[in-house]
C-alpha cells in the first residue's frame, strides 16, 4: 500500500496542451511559398503553380491564426509589384505610354483574381472580422496609389488623356478603344478617382476650349450657322460619351457645352443682325428655328429667350399692320392679312417649336394685345365674314367653309369688345338675310352655332331669333297667295319679311309713300295678317325692302331693274311724267333726304346703270337737279340690278352712332352685374367690385371702371346700394 | 467529348469522379470554381486535395442533387468547417432547411443557455442566425448555431433588440441615471462590435433616454423606430437612419396616449403610418394606434380606457398590425385572438370593436400554479403564430383557422418568440433554453 501511493505521489502529471504548438518557422515557410506565387504570377509563370497547395497554404495560415503576415505581407508583396509596374509605365515613350498602362491593367487585373483565388478563404473569413478591405478591392486602391497617383505617371495620364480628346475635337482620328480602356479602368478605381484624376479636368479643359470655340464662331458666322455648329459638337459630345466615358459624364459634358457655346451668347444670337431670330420668323427658315428651339430649351432661361424676343416681335409687327391707314381701307384684306399672319405663326410653333403650348399662348397673346389696339376690329372681323357669307364662299366645300369660320372665330376669341362685334354681325346678317344675299344657310348657321358655344345661348338668341323669323315670313306668304290669289288678280308679287321687334337692327323711319300699285295689296296683307294674328302691330320698313320692276325704253328694249324700295318709288313716278325736280320727287315719295339722294345716284349717275338722266349732267344731287327718264338707256343685260349702297365700312358718324349705342347697351348689363355681384356679398369696397365686375363682362367686354363708377352712384341714386356710414369706400347692398 | 467534362479528384486518398457541369453548381466564387477556372492550368489528369473525403462526398451530391443529406457518421460541425473551406457554406445553408411553413415545422435544434433570469426577447436573423436577450446581455449565434462574441450595451437592462440585417443588431437599453449610458446602438453581429449610438436631442442637446419597443420600417426604407423615456420631456417615439445613425424625427406624446412606454412599434408600409401599441400589464389601459409621422397625428387609435376592469375581463396583452394591413389581430390572457378592423371609422373607444374569436379551448386547461408569460404574436407569409404558455399555435388561411401546435415538454412557458430566416425561434422561461424550429427541404418526391 505504501509503495503503492508512494508511485502516485512520484508521478508528475504535465499540464494539458490545448495546442500541438506548429513549428514556429512553419508560417514563415507557408508565407515564402505564398510569396513566391504572387510573384510567379506576377510574371506569367502561373502555369507552374499548385492551386491546391497554395490554397490550402493560405487556408492553414489563416487558420493558425496568422492571418495578419499573410493580409500584411500579399500589401507588401503586391505594392513591391506595382511600384515595379510604375517604373515600366513611366518609362515607356511618347504614345507608347497608354498601351503599356492599358496592357499592365490588364496583367494586373488577372494577376488579382488569381491572388484572390488563392487567399479566398482569407477574404471570407479572416477580412470581415478584423476590418480589412477585401483582396480585389485591395488590389484596386493599391493599383490607384501606386499606379495612378504616382507623382511622374498622374498628370502625364491626364494631359495625355485631355490632349487626344482635344485631337478628336480637332478632326484627329483617335484610338477609341484604347480611351475606352484606360477611362473603364479609372471607372472601375471607383468613382472619385475618375472625377478626381479625369473627369473635373476634361470639364474644365472643354469649358476653356468651347468658351474660345464660340468666340470665334460668333464672331464670323451668322446665327443659323453659329447653331449648326453648336448643335454638331454638342452631339460629338454625346457621342464621345458613349464612345469611351462614363454614362454619367453625358450630363455635365453637355452642360458645359450648352453653358459655353449657347447660355453665354443667347441675347447676342437672337438679336443677330440680318440672321437673329426676327429674320428667321421672317423668312419661315423653320430647320433653323427649330435647332434654336431645341438648343435653347437645353438652357434655363432659353426658351423664355425666344418666347419673349418672338412676342415683341409680333406684337410690332401686329401694331403696325393694324394702324396702318392704307390697309383698313379694305376691311376684308385687312383681316385676311391677320389671318395669314395666324397662320404663319401658327405653322412656325407646330414645325419648329414643337408645338410647345407656352408659344401658343405667347402667340395668342400678342394677337389678343394688337387687334384690340384697333377698335374697328370687331366690325372688320364682321365684314370679313359678310364677305366670305356673301360670295367668299360660293363653291367652296363644307370644310372649307368650316375652316375658315373656324379661323375667323379665334380672330374673334382675341377680341375684347365682343358686344361690338355682335352688334355688327347682326347688321350684317340682317341685310345678308333681308336681301336674299346669302351664300348658304348652312354656313350661316354653323357660324351662330360657334358664337353659341364659345358666347354662350344670350349672344346668339335674337341672330336666331332672326333665322325664324325668315322662316315664318315665308310661310306666311304662301299661305296669303294660297288664300287670297284670287282677290289679287294680276297686281304686283309682294313679298312681305315679317320682322320681330328688337330681334333685329331696325330703326325706326317713317315709310316712305308707296306707289297706289304697291299699297293695295300691302293693305290686302295687312288685312290678312291682322286677320290671323290678333294684337300686333305692322310697321313698313320700307328702307329695308327691294324691288324688281319691268321697264320699256326707246326702240322697245325691254330690261328687268333689280332695285331698292326707295328707287322702285322714285322710278314709278315716271310711268306718268317724263321729268321731274328733286323737289317734286321729294315730295311725291317723302324719302329721307339722304337716302333719296343716295338712290338718284344710283339711278343717275353711274354709268351703264342710269335709267334717269340728270340735268346738269354731275356726279352729286342738287335741290335743283331735274330727272328725265332716259329713253336711250341700253345693256347688255336683260336683267340690271341698280346698285344700291350695300353693306360698307361705316362712315366716321355710322361708327360713333353704333359706338354710342353699344355704351348705352352695355349699361344695363354692367348695372346687373354689379346687383348680382352685391347681392351676394352684401358689402364690399369699391376695387373689389370693378375687378368683379371686369371678371364677370370679361367674355364679352372688357367695361371701363370710370363707367362701373358711374353706374354704381346711379344704382345708390336709385337705392339699390349705399354707401357704408364709417367707410366710405364700402357699399352696402339694400335688399 | 464526354471524357473532357469529366473531372478526377484525390482527396484525402479516395477518388472521386464527377463532370465540370456538376462542379460549375460551386460557382466561380468557390475553391473548386477556382480550381477549375482557366486561369488556372485546368485539364490535369487528377487534382490532388488534402481534406476529409467523407466531407467531400457529402458537398459533392450537394453540388449534384442540390439536397443536402449528412451520415451519421459526419458532424455537423466538421462539415460546416469543411464547407467553409470550399466556400460552399451558402449552398449548405440554402439546402438545410426548406422555405418556412408553419405547418411543416419541426424541432431542428434546442440550444441551452447559461445566463441568469428571465429572457427578455429572442429574434431570428435574415441568414437564419438569431440573438437572445437576457437582462443586459444579448447572445448572439449563426446560423450554425454558434455563439459568437455576446453583445451587451454599458451592461444595462436590454429592453429590445432586432437585425437591421443577418449582421447588423440594434440594441435599446435602460438609461444609466447621470451617465451617457445606455439608449440605444448597432452592434455588429460578426465581431460584437459597437457600431454606432443613436442620440436624443431636444433643442440640439443631447439627453440620455431608455429607449424600448423597436421597429424597422423597411428593405429600402433606412428608418428605425424606437419608443423613448427620457427624464423630462423626451417621452414619444424616436426615428433614426439606421445607416448614419442621426436621428430625424421625433414624436412627442399627445397626451391620453403613452407611447414612451409602448409595448409594440410596427411600421405600415401600406398606410404610411407607424403602429404603436402600450398594453396591460405596463399600464392599466391598452391603447393602440397608428401614427402618421409626416404631420403628426394620429389617424387611427383605439382603447379600452373608461370601462371597468376587473380581472376575469378580457384585457388585451399583445397585438400585431396583419400583413394586409387592414386589421389588428390582440390576444388576450386566455388565449383568445381579437381583431380590430383598421379601415372601419376613426377612432374606437371605450374597449368596442374587437371581434374576439373564442377559441375558449385552452381556459380550462390552465394551470394556475405554473408560473406562465404573457402571450405573443407573430405574422407570417399570411399565417398567424401565437405563444402561450409552452406552445406555440399556427393559424392558417384568412379565417385563421388553428392548423398547428408546435410544443416540446422541456423549459416551461415560452416567454418569446421569433421568426426570421425562415427558421421560428422559441425562447423558453427555465433554463434559457431555446428551440430552433424549421421546414425541411422540398421532399424528394
Amino acid at each position: 500500500m505504501n509503495s503503492q501511493s508512494q508511485r502516485r505521489k512520484n508521478f508528475k502529471i504535465e499540464a494539458f496542451k490545448h495546442k500541438v504548438e506548429l513549428d514556429p518557422k512553419y508560417a514563415e515557410r507557408t508565407w515564402k511559398v505564398l510569396e513566391h506565387a504572387i510573384h510567379e504570377i506576377y510574371n506569367n509563370n502561373a502555369s507552374r503553380l499548385s492551386f491546391e497547395e497554395l490554397y490550402r497554404s493560405a487556408y492553414n495560415m489563416v487558420l493558425h491564426k496568422y492571418g495578419d503576415k499573410l493580409y500584411s505581407g500579399l500589401v507588401a508583396t503586391m505594392t513591391a509589384h506595382l511600384n515595379k509596374i510604375a517604373k515600366s509605365v513611366e518609362s515607356a515613350q511618347g504614345g507608347l505610354f497608354l498601351e503599356k498602362l492599358n496592357h499592365k491593367w490588364a496583367d494586373h487585373n488577372k494577376a488579382l483574381q488569381m491572388i484572390r483565388d488563392i487567399l479566398m478563404y482569407m477574404d471570407r473569413s479572416y477580412v470581415p472580422t478584423s476590418h480589412k478591405t477585401p483582396v480585389h478591392e485591395l488590389g484596386l486602391n493599391l493599383w490607384s496609389d501606386h499606379i495612378i497617383h504616382s507623382p511622374n505617371i498622374q498628370a502625364r495620364l491626364q494631359d495625355t488623356l485631355l490632349d487626344l480628346v482635344q485631337r478628336e475635337r480637332t478632326g484627329d482620328v483617335i484610338n477609341r478603344g484604347l480611351m475606352r480602356n484606360i477611362t473603364k479602368m479609372l471607372m472601375d478605381l471607383g468613382s472619385s478617382v475618375y472625377q478626381d484624376d479625369f473627369e473635373k479636368p476634361f470639364l474644365d479643359v472643354s469649358a476653356c476650349f468651347y468658351s474660345g470655340e464660340s468666340q470665334q464662331f460668333i464672331e464670323c458666322c451668322d446665327c443659323g450657322s453659329y447653331l449648326k455648329k453648336a448643335e454638331r459638337r454638342l452631339n460629338e459630345e454625346m457621342e464621345r460619351v458613349s464612345h469611351y466615358l462614363d454614362a454619367k459624364t453625358e450630363v455635365k459634358i453637355t452642360s458645359v457645352v450648352e453653358r459655353e457655346m449657347i447660355a453665354n451668347h443667347m441675347q447676342r444670337l437672337v438679336h443677330m443682325d440680318n440672321s437673329g431670330l426676327v429674320n428667321m420668323l421672317i423668312d419661315d427658315k423653320y430647320d433653323d428655328l427649330s435647332r434654336m428651339y431645341s438648343l435653347f430649351k437645353r438652357v434655363p432661361e432659353g426658351l423664355s429667350t425666344i418666347r419673349d424676343v418672338m412676342t415683341s416681335y409680333l406684337r410690332e409687327r401686329g401694331r403696325v399692320l393694324v394702324t396702318d391707314t392704307e390697309r383698313l381701307k379694305d376691311p376684308v384684306e385687312f383681316v385676311q392679312c391677320l389671318l395669314n399672319e395666324k397662320d404663319k405663326h401658327d405653322k412656325i410653333i407646330s414645325t419648329a417649336f414643337n408645338n410647345d403650348k407656352t408659344f401658343q399662348n405667347a402667340l395668342n397673346s400678342s394677337f389678343e394685345y394688337f387687334i384690340n389696339l384697333n377698335n374697328r376690329s370687331p366690325e372688320f372681323i364682321s365684314l370679313y365674314l359678310d364677305d366670305k357669307l356673301r360670295k367668299g364662299l360660293k363653291g367652296a366645300s363644307e370644310e372649307e367653309v368650316e375652316v375658315v369660320l373656324d379661323k375667323v372665330m379665334m380672330l374673334f376669341r382675341y377680341l375684347q369688345e365682343k358686344d361690338v362685334f355682335e352688334k355688327y354681325y347682326k347688321q350684317h346678317l340682317a341685310k345678308r338675310l333681308l336681301s336674299g344675299k346669302t351664300v348658304s344657310d348652312d354656313a350661316e348657321r354653323s357660324m351662330i352655332v360657334k358664337l353659341k358655344t364659345e358666347c354662350g345661348y344670350q349672344f346668339t338668341s335674337k341672330l336666331e331669333g332672326m333665322f325664324t323669323d325668315m322662316k315664318t315670313s315665308e310661310d306666311t306668304m304662301l299661305d296669303f297667295y294660297a288664300k287670297q290669289s284670287a282677290e289679287l288678280g294680276d297686281g304686283p308679287t309682294l313679298a312681305v319679311q315679317i320682322l320681330t321687334t328688337g330681334s333685329w337692327p331696325t330703326q325706326p323711319t317713317a315709310a316712305c309713300n308707296l306707289p297706289p300699285e304697291i299699297l293695295t295689296v300691302c293693305e290686302k296683307f295687312r288685312t290678312y295678317y291682322l286677320g290671323t294674328h290678333s294684337g300686333r302691330r305692322l310697321t313698313w320698313q320700307t328702307n329695308m325692302g327691294t324691288a324688281d320692276i319691268k321697264a320699256t325704253f326707246g326702240k322697245g328694249h325691254k330690261h328687268e331693274l333689280n332695285v331698292s324700295t326707295y328707287q322702285m318709288c322714285v322710278l314709278m313716278l315716271f310711268n306718268s311724267a317724263d321729268g321731274l325736280t328733286y323737289r317734286e320727287i321729294e315730295q311725291a315719295t317723302e324719302v329721307p333726304a339722304l337716302d333719296l339722294k343716295r338712290c338718284l345716284q344710283s339711278l343717275a349717275c353711274v354709268k351703264g346703270k342710269n335709267v334717269l338722266r340728270k340735268e346738269p349732267m354731275s356726279k352729286d344731287i342738287s335741290e335743283e337737279d331735274v330727272f328725265y327718264f332716259n329713253d336711250k338707256f341700253t345693256s347688255k343685260f336683260v336683267k340690271v340690278k341698280i346698285g344700291t349702297v350695300v353693306a360698307q365700312k361705316e362712315s366716321e358718324p355710322e361708327k360713333q352712332e353704333t359706338r354710342q349705342r353699344v355704351e348705352e347697351d352695355r349699361k344695363p348689363q354692367i348695372e346687373a352685374a354689379i346687383v348680382r355681384i352685391m347681392k351676394s356679398r352684401r358689402v364690399l369696397d369699391h376695387n373689389s367690385i370693378v375687378a368683379e365686375v371686369t371678371k364677370q363682362l370679361q367674355s364679352r367686354f372688357l367695361p371701363n371702371p370710370v363707367v362701373i363708377k358711374k353706374r354704381i352712384e346711379s344704382l345708390i341714386e336709385r337705392e339699390f346700394l349705399e354707401r357704408d356710414k364709417a367707410d366710405r369706400k364700402l357699399y352696402r347692398y339694400l335688399a | 467529348m464526354a471524357s473532357r467534362d469529366r473531372v478526377r479528384f484525390n482527396v484525402g486518398g479516395q477518388l472521386f469522379e464527377t463532370t465540370s457541369t456538376t462542379l460549375a453548381n460551386a460557382g466561380r466564387e468557390s475553391m473548386l470554381g477556382a480550381l477549375l477556372d482557366e486561369s488556372w492550368n485546368p485539364g490535369q489528369p487528377e487534382y490532388f486535395i488534402d481534406r476529409n473525403p467523407a466531407c467531400f462526398s457529402t458537398l459533392l451530391d450537394l453540388l449534384r442533387t442540390g439536397a443536402l443529406h449528412i451520415p451519421s457518421n459526419v458532424p455537423e460541425k466538421l462539415l460546416y468547417r469543411e464547407a467553409l473551406y470550399y466556400g460552399l457554406l451558402d449552398h449548405v445553408r440554402g439546402a438545410k432547411w426548406g422555405p418556412f411553413d408553419g405547418n411543416t415545422l419541426r424541432l431542428a435544434d434546442s440550444v441551452p443557455g447559461r445566463a441568469p433570469g428571465d429572457g427578455t426577447a429572442i429574434r431570428g436573423a435574415p441568414d437564419g442566425g438569431c440573438c437572445v436577450a437576457h437582462g443586459s446581455v444579448v447572445h448572439v449565434y449563426n446560423w450554425m448555431l454558434e455563439e459568437r462574441r455576446p453583445i451587451s450595451l454599458d451592461y444595462q437592462q436590454v429592453n429590445d433588440v432586432g437585425y437591421i440585417d443577418a449582421n447588423s443588431i440594434v440594441i435599446t437599453a435602460r438609461e444609466r441615471l447621470g451617465k451617457g449610458d445606455g439608449g440605444m446602438a448597432v452592434f455588429s453581429a460578426a465581431t460584437g462590435e459597437l457600431r454606432h449610438r443613436f442620440r436624443v436631442e431636444h433643442g440640439r442637446q443631447p439627453k440620455s433616454f431608455t429607449a424600448g419597443a423597436l421597429s424597422l420600417a423597411g428593405l429600402d426604407d433606412h428608418r428605425i423606430f424606437s419608443s423613448c423615456k427620457g427624464r423630462l420631456n423626451e417621452y414619444g417615439i424616436g426615428v433614426w437612419d439606421h445607416n448614419t445613425g442621426q436621428q430625424v424625427d421625433f414624436f412627442y406624446e399627445h397626451p391620453g396616449c403613452s407611447l414612451g412606454d409602448a409595448d409594440k412599434l410596427q411600421w405600415l408600409p401600406s398606410k404610411n403610418c407607424l403602429m404603436v401599441a402600450t398594453l396591460f400589464p405596463r399600464t392599466d389601459n391598452c391603447f393602440i394606434g397608428l401614427l402618421d409621422l409626416r404631420d403628426k397625428s394620429i389617424p387611427w387609435c383605439w382603447s379600452d380606457a373608461g370601462i371597468t376592469m376587473n380581472l376575469e375581463d378580457k384585457r388585451v396583452l399583445h397585438a400585431i398590425a396583419m400583413e394586409d394591413g387592414h386589421s389588428i389581430c390582440v390576444i388576450n390572457q386566455y388565449d383568445d385572438l381579437g381583431f380590430i378592423d383598421l379601415r372601419a371609422g376613426n377612432t374606437n373607444s371605450a374597449g368596442t370593436g374587437v371581434r374576439w374569436s373564442s377559441r375558449s379551448k385552452l381556459m380550462n386547461q390552465k394551470v394556475p400554479y405554473e408560473e406562465s408569460c404573457y402571450p405573443k404574436l407573430a405574422t407570417h407569409n399570411g399565417q398567424l403564430f401565437s405563444c402561450m404558455n409552452d406552445s406555440i399555435s399556427v393559424f392558417s388561411g384568412s379565417e385563421h383557422v388553428l392548423t398547428s401546435t408546435l410544443r416540446r415538454s422541456y423549459g416551461g412557458s415560452i416567454c418569446d418568440f421569433s421568426i426570421g430566416g425562415d427558421r421560428l425561434f422559441a425562447l423558453h422561461n427555465e433554463e434559457n433554453v431555446f428551440d430552433v424550429w424549421d421546414s425541411p427541404p422540398c421532399p424528394i418526391i
